[in-house]
């Protein structure tokens, strides 16, 4: 069997999964210029809440989805509102919002292990029997079609949403320069707010579709926020065009990576693209 | 008894930790989150020497910390292109690289297996096989530490270091070649994590890679910043309340398994509180 096709496949998917963490987390870099790495624990929350409503009340798939993400964007609204927004306000350094969003994302995490156990959950109803489709001589499941679907229509939405809007322009106008915005008159902590509503509903979104691919655990957030990092980095930090061109580069290079060693080296593969992309092009493909 | 002896050489040993990790963190203001890479090089040393040859436990701290000083030589000399937050994603990047290496060169370090039957130290016939002989050991060790940090806190290269950490741009100036001093501290912080590995190795008997991961990174950023950055004796106070803290959770009512998930929500609340009200710490003197 041809290995080739499959491993473009598995590229693609991989790099669709990253763009949706990558989305959120640059819309937010954007609008604050902080790594907020509790971003990654939304994914975990969007998850998990859908875990609990879909399979343990067995409520309405498309119900469950909805609340999980609503759910997964209010807890990232949340963490603004009672943290950032505060330390903001005060001029504090990226430091120190930088390791308030590592408590942001140590405390969650905890709280879903000890009310779900640090169990592997799997989110799909029929595991092992789902239809699986060819394309030029690899294969994809019908879940893995649903996450390029939905990852083409959010990116869609939010090129429309940040072009076309009026609330567009603030968030826009805010990355430019969040002093001159305010300046003019935009309430720019009201924007920023929903901004973190916003990514962090993608995020939670993307929790549900890793579920469905492969599964839930309490600490899947902590490595779907570095991919997403990494992604956002090599792309062009803060630019969304960017970091879906580093989700993908990133999901094509750990795929093509593991192609001759073992899978575990996929995260040090993932970083070392990092470290030479910070060495080398510390503001991405897309900065100058 | 025995118990309590048992979380004294804990604490000792994660006290080294947060002494070491604060001389470049607190000191230079340097946000390294890749101590537990270093602590994992002097365990792996010790476990696979102890285990494999006729080395005995002192040969192997000192080829332990030579291992960690050219890694992390080589590690601090690509860091020192990094500046802020940028800095603490590329220590994120080195710890998870190390650690991928623990978990895959099977052949050396047995994977996710792990590496059981590490001796415990025998030296001018007094054997540390006894907790009580052990805790002797590991406080000589804390204390040695605690003092050289001292003797280097107060000499000159102390100045110097606070001095990159207040204004960098400054103290270039005055024909400082800071590249260097960062250098030499992270590598010195490095070999003293990595005498504290060696130390938990044998104490334990056993190590895994799961012990070296990001997230004990994160740990023992926690107990610095706890503690207070640049105050030595803050560290110390910072690893005994986090090494107790499990111990009191238990002690309150909750089972050993979410007794020590709790310890992450509280230390992960803990952080977001410090950030928000006394980024300093309990007795720090320096803000991030």
């Amino acid at each position: 069997m041809d290995i080739i096709p499959q491993l473009i496949l598995n590229s693609i998917i991989a790099g669709a999964i990253y763009t949706l963490v990558a989305l959120g987390f640059n819309l937010i870099y954007g609008a604050t210029k902080f790594f907020n790495l509790a971003h990654g624990v939304m994914a975990a929350v969007g998850g998990y809440v859908f875990f609990y409503l879909a399979k343990t009340l067995g409520l309405n798939i498309f119900i469950a989805v909805i609340i999980g993400v609503g759910l997964a964007g209010l807890v990232g609204y949340g963490l603004d509102k009672l943290i950032y927004l505060p330390l903001r306000k005060r001029k504090a350094s990226n430091m120190v919002l930088l390791v308030a969003s590592l408590g942001a994302f140590t405390a969650p995490q905890a709280v879903i292990a000890i009310l779900f156990t640090s169990q592997f959950k799997t989110l799909s109803q029929h595991v092992g029997t789902q239809k699986l489709f060819e394309v030029f001589g690899g294969f994809i499941t019908q879940t893995q079609l649903i996450i390029l679907t939905s990852v083409v229509l959010i990116t869609a939405g939010l090129v429309l949403l940040l072009h076309k809007t009026q609330f567009g322009k603030a968030v826009r106008a805010i990355s430019d320069d969040e002093e001159v915005a305010k300046i003019i008159g935009i309430n720019t902590n009201k924007i920023i707010g929903y901004v973190f509503f916003i990514g962090s509903a993608i995020a939670g979104l993307a929790g549900i579709l890793v579920g469905f691919d492969t599964g839930i655990e309490p600490t899947m957030g902590l490595s779907l926020l570095l991919k997403g990092v990494i992604a956002s980095i090599v792309g062009g930090v803060g630019n969304i065009y960017g970091g879906v061109l580093g989700a993908f580069l990133l999901g094509f290079v750990e795929n093509f990576g593991i192609w001759k060693i073992s899978g575990e080296w996929k995260d040090a593969i993932a970083f070392a693209l990092l470290i030479v992309f910070l060495i080398f092009r510390p503001r991405g493909i897309m900065n100058k | 008894m025995e118990y309590l002896i048992h979380l004294a050489i804990l604490f000792a040993i994660y006290a080294i930790l947060g002494v070491s990790l604060n001389l470049v963190v607190g000191y230079t203001g340097l946000l390294s989150v890749t101590h537990a890479a270093f602590y994992g090089i002097g365990a792996y040393t010790t476990a696979i020497l102890l285990t494999q040859s006729g080395v005995g436990f002192f040969p192997s701290i000192v080829l332990g910390v030579i291992l960690t000083l050219i890694t992390s030589f080589l590690i601090g000399l690509v860091l020192s292109k990094f500046k802020g937050d940028y800095y603490a994603l590329g220590t994120f990047g080195f710890n998870t690289i190390l650690f991928a290496i623990f978990l895959n060169w099977q052949s050396l370090t047995r994977g996710p297996l792990g590496i059981p039957g590490i001796s415990r130290p025998e030296l001018f016939g007094i054997n540390f096989a006894s907790n009580f002989n052990f805790l002797i050991l590991a406080l000589l060790f804390l204390g040695l530490m605690y003092f050289a940090s001292r003797f280097i806190t107060s000499s000159s290269l102390g100045r110097v270091l606070k001095a990159i950490r207040e204004d960098e741009t400054a103290i270039a100036v005055f024909g400082y070649n800071t590249l260097y001093f960062k250098l030499v501290i992270f590598i010195i912080s490095a070999a003293m994590a990595a005498i504290a590995g060696s130390l938990f190795a044998s104490y334990i008997t056993f190590i895994d890679p799961s012990g070296f991961r990001l997230m004990e990174s994160v740990f023992i950023l926690a107990i610095i910043i706890l503690g207070g950055l640049a105050n030595l004796r803050g560290s110390i106070l910072g690893a005994l309340f986090l090494i107790l803290l499990p111990e009191i959770l238990r002690f309150v009512g909750f089972p050993a398994d979410i007794a020590a998930q709790m310890r992450q929500v509280v230390y992960g609340v803990i952080l977001i509180l410090l950030m928000l009200y006394r980024p300093q710490g309990l007795i720090g003197e320096y803000k991030l």
